[in-house]
């Protein structure tokens, strides 16, 4: 009984917290979904009509389903970048007898720097007009390639996803790096002395031994992916009151949501972004949990 | 290490805390008023003003606070429901005022200033509300949006600022065959899209005229007429930067204050930062002359309101509020206005301290017409600059019409929109 009040007493600061902090804003914005608002007065109970006017609305009907593409190509994008280049990467490195630590800090640095940061300098790297990436293709003779990268809807979100992707390198190669290191060594040798190229060490070994650890890059980049806002928001300009990128091409949910919550200044912002706020947390809630039973099934 | 961190911000924090406390808890009886704006830039000026003020109300103390702008919204709409908000604030124009009168946060001032009638009506109907139409705040300033262009880049071509369209068209053409990009536009930052649209191609539609039609219920948004202004940009596309849609404000404002633009539209607001650029611009002011088919046949200015100031409903000052509220509104602070904070004051007989927004405001005396979206097709969502500005974007982008753009601004308004 003396130890049960002990642990009480220790779990409580932690589960106020986490009351107060967590659980609390997530109901209150379930509850604001149900409403009609006013500013911020509530007006009456609106039942499902904030949910279904988010598919049923013009022009938010016209965004949703591009705005959700675009998230799923964001996430699409990252995630095999992290997977094959960061895993090529930390697999290097693993290798490389010397500057190992200095390298992995090098490719983490872009990592520890904000979104927006990232996203205001490379609108700065890539300008038409300032831009050193179109100057140094021009100066390379290959000035043909240069174009408004971020500026023509065919090229904006694959600049926007690899820009993302250089942003998030650092963290499968860190991860992967740890996961390399703590694989036994006489599992590749074993295969070795059979007689395996590095290859096929690689591929029927190490990668298998892998799979938890891209399983959870995959489920973190998903998460990163369904709220990911500052980077699009920094590299289209920083401004929210229109599907963002040229023609609404790099316009993802994060963005959509900031629009009706802030930019827009409608009366039932409250109502209509809480809504959207409640689907967003319930795809990313499911998803996340259902793939990560999978994989914890399948190791 | 880390806890001495922790007990060095927890020291930091107590010191602020007292320091606080000294500074409200002072045993002076002046009442002192808290003033939000939007504009962190202007607050040493407000600063210098406010003295003005002071002396004459030894009673009242005005402190300033300033949020970034793009935050305020967010940052007041949840102060004014809650202690700790402002007593008088600075209070966006047209329908983005709404919302707050809307949930009651706003007192209404009709009766209360008397000032007010220092104000023409047009100014008052920037801080009015639109269901009942009291006015809820002071005007503070207004923007007006033309082309500014470079008057030495004009002289070395032999170009004179354009009276007819095709003198306008024959100058661009002039200056893109010397390798100079005629009209320095953005179409990255799409809210100035529709400020194009109204500058160059205003007069197409009819301006004031076709507000008042279409405000009536007399034509909408897909009437001719308003569709053959938005094709005005596509006409001017080949004029404009080759990546426009790479390009934000600061992009053309630096590529017309180094020479490589000779042209600008921009806003009287822009006139400060295009001088910061370049300290040497020459420059000089125009309006877009009427295009082929235009129903009006002279330029017009397009201005609108920008701020007002408005009095918080649960403030506990009220009188000495208004007392502010009042000072406002005298040609005394709005000639400050126009001096300090580099502004077009709204007051009745104030000058602007520079010949070129003194340029720019007579323009709009002379000839006004609104920047439409903005001053009458905010007052629900989705907004109307929301929807033209997205349209346009994909219309300069080739995937849409100047029909389907009026047809989906039509479609947009008409949700919350009675004639």
């Amino acid at each position: 009984m003396r130890r049960r009040l002990i642990a009480f007493w220790f779990v409580l600061p932690a589960f106020l917290l986490y009351t107060v902090f967590a659980v609390y804003p997530l109901l209150s914005a379930l509850a604001n979904s149900f409403w009609r608002w006013q500013g911020t007065a509530r007006a009456g109970f609106a039942g499902t009509d904030n949910f279904t006017g988010l598919f049923t609305t013009f022009p938010l009907d016209q965004q949703l389903w591009p705005a959700f593409w675009h998230t799923m190509a964001f996430f699409a994008g990252t995630m095999l970048m992290q997977n094959t280049v960061g895993l090529l990467i930390a697999v290097l490195l693993a290798e490389l007898p010397v500057a190992r630590r200095f390298l992995r800090t090098v490719f983490t640095v872009p990592y520890l720097v904000g979104g927006l940061v990232v996203g205001y300098l490379w609108s700065l790297l890539l300008s038409p007009v300032f831009g050193p990436v179109g100057a140094g293709l021009d100066a390379m003779g290959l000035g043909a390639l240069a174009r408004p990268w971020l500026g023509d809807p065919a090229t904006a979100l694959p600049t926007v996803i690899l820009v993302n992707a250089w942003h998030h390198l650092g963290f499968p190669i860190l991860l992967f790096g740890a996961a390399l290191a703590g694989l036994p060594p006489e599992y590749g040798e074993c295969a070795r002395v059979d007689g395996a190229t590095a290859w096929q060490r690689f591929r029927r070994v190490t990668l298998p031994l892998l799979l938890p650890s891209i399983g959870v890059i995959s489920i973190l980049t998903f998460l990163g992916s369904m709220n990911t806002f500052e980077l699009v928001y920094a590299l289209s300009g920083a401004q929210g009151n229109q599907p963002t990128g040229p023609g609404g091409a790099t316009d993802v949910l994060g963005l959509l949501f900031y629009r009706i919550a802030f930019a827009e200044g409608g009366t039932n912002a409250i109502g209509q972004s809480s809504a959207l706020a409640v689907l967003l947390f319930i795809a990313t809630f499911v998803v996340a949990v259902t793939a990560d039973r999978f994989i914890r099934s399948r190791s | 290490m880390r806890t001495r961190t922790g007990f060095a911000v927890l020291a930091l924090v107590a010191a602020l805390a007292s320091a606080a406390c000294t500074a409200t808890g002072s045993t002076d009886d002046r009442t002192t008023l808290s003033l939000w704006s939007w504009r962190p830039e202007d607050v040493a000026a407000y600063e210098q003003i406010l003295d003005t003020f002071h002396d004459a109300h030894p009673d009242i103390r005005v402190e300033v606070k300033a949020y970034k702008s793009t935050e305020y919204n967010t940052i007041l709409s949840t102060g004014l429901t809650r202690a700790g908000g402002p007593d008088v604030m600075q209070l966006r124009a047209y329908g983005g005022l709404q919302p707050l009168i809307d949930a009651g946060d706003l007192v209404p001032l009709d009766d209360r200033v008397t000032g007010l009638a220092n104000f023409e009506k047009s100014s008052l109907d920037g801080a009015r509300g639109k269901k009942d139409g009291k006015v809820y705040g002071v005007p503070l300033e207004m923007s007006t949006f033309q082309i500014y262009y470079d008057k030495d880049v004009f002289a070395k071509h032999q170009i004179e600022p354009p009276a007819t369209w095709e003198q306008m068209l024959a100058a661009a053409r002039t200056l893109q065959g010397a390798g100079i990009t005629p009209f320095a536009t953005a179409g990255k930052d799409t809210w100035l899209l529709p400020l194009y649209a109204d500058m160059f191609a205003a007069t197409r539609y009819g301006g004031p005229a076709f507000e008042k039609k279409v405000l009536a219920g007399d034509v909408t948004f897909t009437d001719p007429a308003y569709v053959a202004a938005l094709d005005v940009l596509n006409q001017l596309k080949s004029f404009f930067p080759k990546d426009m849609m790479a390009l934000g404000e600061t992009d053309v404002q630096t590529l017309f204050a180094t020479g490589k633009a000779a042209m600008i539209p921009e806003g009287s607001f822009a006139l400060a930062p295009l001088k910061t650029i370049n300290p040497k611009l020459n420059l000089g002011v125009f309006n877009a002359p009427p295009p082929p088919g235009a129903v009006v046949t002279e330029p017009l200015q397009v201005g609108w309101v920008d701020a007002s100031y408005g009095l918080n409903a649960t403030s506990e000052h009220q009188e000495e509020a208004l007392q502010l509220l009042q000072w406002m509104t005298t040609a005394e602070f709005g000639q400050q206005v126009a001096d300090t904070l580099k502004q077009v004051s709204l007051v009745k007989g104030v000058q602007p301290a520079d010949p070129l927004l003194a340029d720019m405001v007579a323009a709009y005396r002379a000839a006004p017409t609104p920047y439409l979206m903005l001053v009458d097709f905010r007052y629900g969502t989705p907004l109307g600059s929301d929807l033209q500005a997205a349209g346009l974007q994909k219309m300069l982008l080739g995937q849409q019409t100047a029909a389907e753009v009026a047809a989906d601004i039509q479609a947009g308004i008409s949700q919350w929109f009675r004639p």
